[in-house]
């Protein structure tokens, strides 16, 4: 009954391992943007809220890694020779029966190396018995296709998208245990975040800089959350960037649409801030760049809230992760370390 | 508390005849009717404007001050301060004077009052549409407006709850508990709402979440309670019959105070996930008291609906209405999930409970008390302007709803999957189709934009006939007749 008695004391919070707090403060103009946006009412036709109906796990395979049984074999992938993880790849074999197992031939130029030719020896004994098993518990391996050979030679590698937590994390077991460095991935799902409106589910944290608060309660434009991050092909009417500049080609579109929304899209019905526009260029010396306006001759002059609303609209992004609500990392490039020596027994 | 309502006056010697007390709460009563009919004309213009922009992004284009997001909670706070609560303050002052045999005491003052209240609202319109909104649904007012709106309902309540004091008739009817509950429910819900938002300006969601809470309770315990006063009490009347199952009626009552409230905040999002699922149980709980009370009003027709309908003109809107609350709380249970989060079905919950359950208890009771208040009569002057009222706001009722809802699921539909396409499958569509044809002269939110024009004419004709009244009124008071 009494809604005071919640979150009421939530206050920008520290990310992790940085010394910044989330939210950041909003610079001036974009707070005075805050005000424009409230007073024209755009939060009657469009939300700042994300929803996410799921989140799936995936297994991300990094690195190669050391074992017992890591070989440099030369010929392999290339002129050089590439560290080849033999438990990793019976690991692979295993979590992923929808792969073929490529047989690892004996290079030539180690024909005399008896260490190595007793480990490819082991190798190949497990393999078989590998598929003796999946003939036993009824799995049909593929004779032909993809292998694991394929999948640990490209990194970093998705070994799965999109399964359960559990599925995930016994994928990322079996990969550390072979020595490989692996982690588990995870994706945020919902038809928001794959309209690109955002990177993750909104939460409460997000908002508490804004007063007032406007969650917005109907969709007849798009979210707005998220604004800022949106690629141009996922807004409601796409576009594309012409030039390299893409800062301030963005901020021109959003100018643009302003102006006159259905210079960019026919069917719009978001209003017109025509208003928020001067037809002659003002007196005042701090005018501001013209705007030219697809489809018309004379160039138009943002006033000062034009500006501000742009500006507001710019700090619209969900795209950092907090404790509830993660954003997946996007993957890192792996260093192209040179792999130490074959481990001697 | 009694469950009859007592006609009998030999008991209380000292009471007020029935002509006293109607003389006392006739000018207040009278002028806040008036202004909830003007407002209502007012805030359904507005909103047929604001509805026009949804299809017709040109229509009134350059100007802020009618821009759809403007216009929009200019309509609805006008139509929910200025129609909706100024008629419940009117049905509440009758209800008080009437069933508790009271006179109102210095009636002018109350009016003075009540006058400070429409200036507080046509402030809080004239703010919203220069930009002063606050931004929280259905609290959109700004400051300077509201604080004149508590100043003059802290002297509108104070008097209804002293002549409540101090009425003769001890015993309270059904009515006078919803009537009593409201007038003590929104000032807390009110005072405690605005001190949040705009005096403490809690942090963040918080303040999506008072705004949420106090939207609910006065749809749905202040205004769904007026419009339950009004079943109560016409009902029975018009059927001649006391009411059928005290018991089951009380409970509700209680039941509703209890639950009502809680609703209201499943379509939040942003916000920890136990406060969607919290008010999503409400919302199905809240079904339990709603069909106790009809169940106890249905066993008091008890088979008279059809007499009733033809002999009375209220009871059809009463009967309209009880059929409107029993979809907007099953519509709201079972479709006021996440299914139709952020879509034009929720706004329609809105407009259904303000114009069909709330609007059209109170004009049907409005066209009871008004003729009684002025010509005496038991009908007002030109029957076919009523008659009008009652099917224009019938068919407007029933296109907002319609309309609105319909529109939502269109969109819900896009909110669901990412193969539709936003601006062809969803604005486009809800604007240009009927099921499954295209329509582009009759789409979804057209049917809105019919049906606030309907209602804005059953409006002007409520008016008429009430101006036509007051006419007849005066020409037979300087003749000296009554
Ligand atoms: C009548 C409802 C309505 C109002 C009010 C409204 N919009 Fe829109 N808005 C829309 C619709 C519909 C679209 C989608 C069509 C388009 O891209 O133009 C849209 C699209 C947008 C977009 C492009 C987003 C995208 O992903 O394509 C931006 C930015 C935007 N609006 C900003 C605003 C601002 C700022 C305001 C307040 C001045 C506002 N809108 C008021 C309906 C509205």
């Amino acid at each position: 009954m009494a809604p005071q008695l919640q979150l009421g004391a939530l206050a920008p919070g520290p990310l992790p391992n940085s010394t910044e707090v989330y939210p950041p403060t909003r610079p001036g103009l974009a707070a005075q943007g805050a005000e424009v946006y409230r007073s024209l009412g755009c939060a009657q036709c469009h939300t700042r809220a994300v929803r996410q109906t799921q989140a799936l796990y995936g297994a991300r395979l990094n690195e190669v890694g050391n074992s017992p049984n890591t070989l440099l074999l030369p010929g392999l992938g290339g002129s050089d020779p590439k560290p080849v993880n033999l438990d990793l790849l019976l690991a692979l074999a295993t979590i992923r029966p929808d792969l073929t197992i490529a047989p690892l031939p004996l290079p030539p130029a180690l024909v005399g190396d008896t260490n190595i030719v007793a480990r490819l020896k082991q190798f190949a004994d497990n393999v078989a018995l590998l598929k003796r098993n999946d003939t036993k518990v009824g799995i049909n391996r593929p004779t032909s296709g993809p292998s694991v050979n394929d999948l640990a030679g490209k990194l970093p590698a998705a070994v799965f998208e999109r399964v359960s937590i559990e599925a995930g994390e016994r994928a990322v077991k079996y990969l550390s245990d072979a020595g490989a460095k692996a982690e588990l991935t995870f994706y945020n799902l919902g038809p928001d975040i794959e309209r690109g409106w955002g990177a993750r589910r909104t939460v409460a944290q997000d908002y508490v800089n804004d007063s007032p608060v406007l969650l917005g309660s109907v969709r007849v434009g798009p979210d707005l959350a998220s604004l800022a991050t949106r690629a141009p092909e996922k807004f409601a009417a796409p576009w594309k960037f012409a030039s390299t500049n893409t800062a301030a080609e963005f901020e021109r579109h959003l100018l643009v649409h302003l102006y006159n929304p259905r210079v960019l899209a026919k069917d719009s019905t978001c209003p017109s801030a025509g208003y928020l526009f001067n037809k002659q260029k003002p007196e005042i010396r701090a005018a501001g760049e013209p705007l030219t306006v697809p489809g018309t001759d004379a160039p138009v002059f943002p006033k000062h809230e034009a500006r501000a609303l742009v500006a507001y609209l710019l700090t619209q992004r969900v795209d950092t992760g907090v404790a509830e609500a993660p954003v997946p990392s996007a993957p890192k490039a792996v260093p192209a370390a040179a792999p130490k020596a074959p481990m001697k027994p | 508390m009694t469950i009859t309502q007592s006609s009998s006056q030999s008991a209380y010697s000292s009471a007020p005849t029935a002509a006293q007390v109607e003389s006392a709460c006739r000018f207040p009563v009278l002028f806040l009717a008036f202004s909830g009919g003007a407002w209502l004309f007012a805030g359904l213009t507005l909103a047929a404007l604001a509805s026009v922009q949804l299809y017709n992004p040109t229509f009134l284009e350059g100007c802020p001050w009618v821009t759809y997001g403007r216009l929009r909670p200019a309509a609805v706070n006008a139509l929910t301060y200025g129609f909706a609560l100024q008629s419940a303050f009117a049905l509440a002052l009758w209800f008080i004077a009437r069933l508790g045999r009271v006179e109102l005491s210095s009636p002018l003052g109350l009016a003075v009052a009540a006058k400070f209240w429409n200036v507080g609202v046509t402030v809080g319109v004239l703010g919203i549409l220069a930009g002063d909104a606050s931004g929280h649904d259905l609290l959109e007012f700004p400051l300077y407006a509201s604080l004149p709106l508590i100043a003059s309902y802290v002297c509108i309540a104070a008097w209804a709850l002293l002549a409540l004091h101090r009425r003769a008739e001890r015993e309270m009817y059904v009515s006078l508990w919803f009537v009593g509950a409201g007038l003590l429910w929104f000032p807390w819900i009110f005072a405690t709402a605005q001190s949040l938002l705009l005096g403490w300006q809690v942090t963040g969601v918080v303040q999506a979440v008072v705004a949420g809470w106090f939207g609910q309770n006065l749809l749905q315990i202040v205004l769904t309670g007026s419009a339950l006063a009004v079943l109560f009490y016409f009902v029975p009347k018009i059927v001649n019959r006391p009411l059928a199952n005290p018991g089951l009626t009380r409970a509700g009552f209680w039941l509703l105070l209890l639950i009502g409230g809680w609703g209201g905040l499943a379509q939040l999002a942003s916000v920890p996930a136990w406060i969607p699922a919290v008010s999503g149980a409400a919302n199905f709980l809240v079904l339990v008291p709603v069909a106790s009370l009809l169940v106890s009003l249905w066993q008091t027709v008890d088979g008279k609906v059809v007499e009733a309908w033809r002999a009375n003109v209220t009871f059809r809107f009463l009967l309209v209405a009880a059929g409107l609350l029993l979809l907007s709380v099953l519509r709201t249970a079972f479709l006021g999930g996440q299914s139709t989060q952020y879509t034009f079905f929720a706004t329609a919950r809105t407009d259904i409970v303000l114009l069909g359950v709330f609007g059209l208890s109170a004009l049907g009771a409005l066209l009871h008390i008004v003729p009684r208040l002025t010509t005496g009569e038991d009908e007002l002057p030109s029957v076919g302007l009523t008659d009008l009222v009652f099917w224009t706001s019938l068919l407007g009722v029933v296109g907002v709803a319609a309309g609105y809802s319909l529109a939502g699921l269109v969109q819900a539909d896009v909110n669901m999957n990412v193969t539709r396409d936003f601006l062809k499958d969803g604005i486009v569509a809800s604007a240009e189709r009927w099921m499954e044809l295209n329509l582009s002269a009759f789409g979804y939110l057209k049917l809105v934009t019919a049906g606030y024009a309907a209602l804005t004419v059953a409006a002007l004709a409520f008016l008429a006939n009430f101006g036509l009244a007051v006419r007849r009124c005066f020409v037979a008071c300087c003749g000296g007749a009554r």
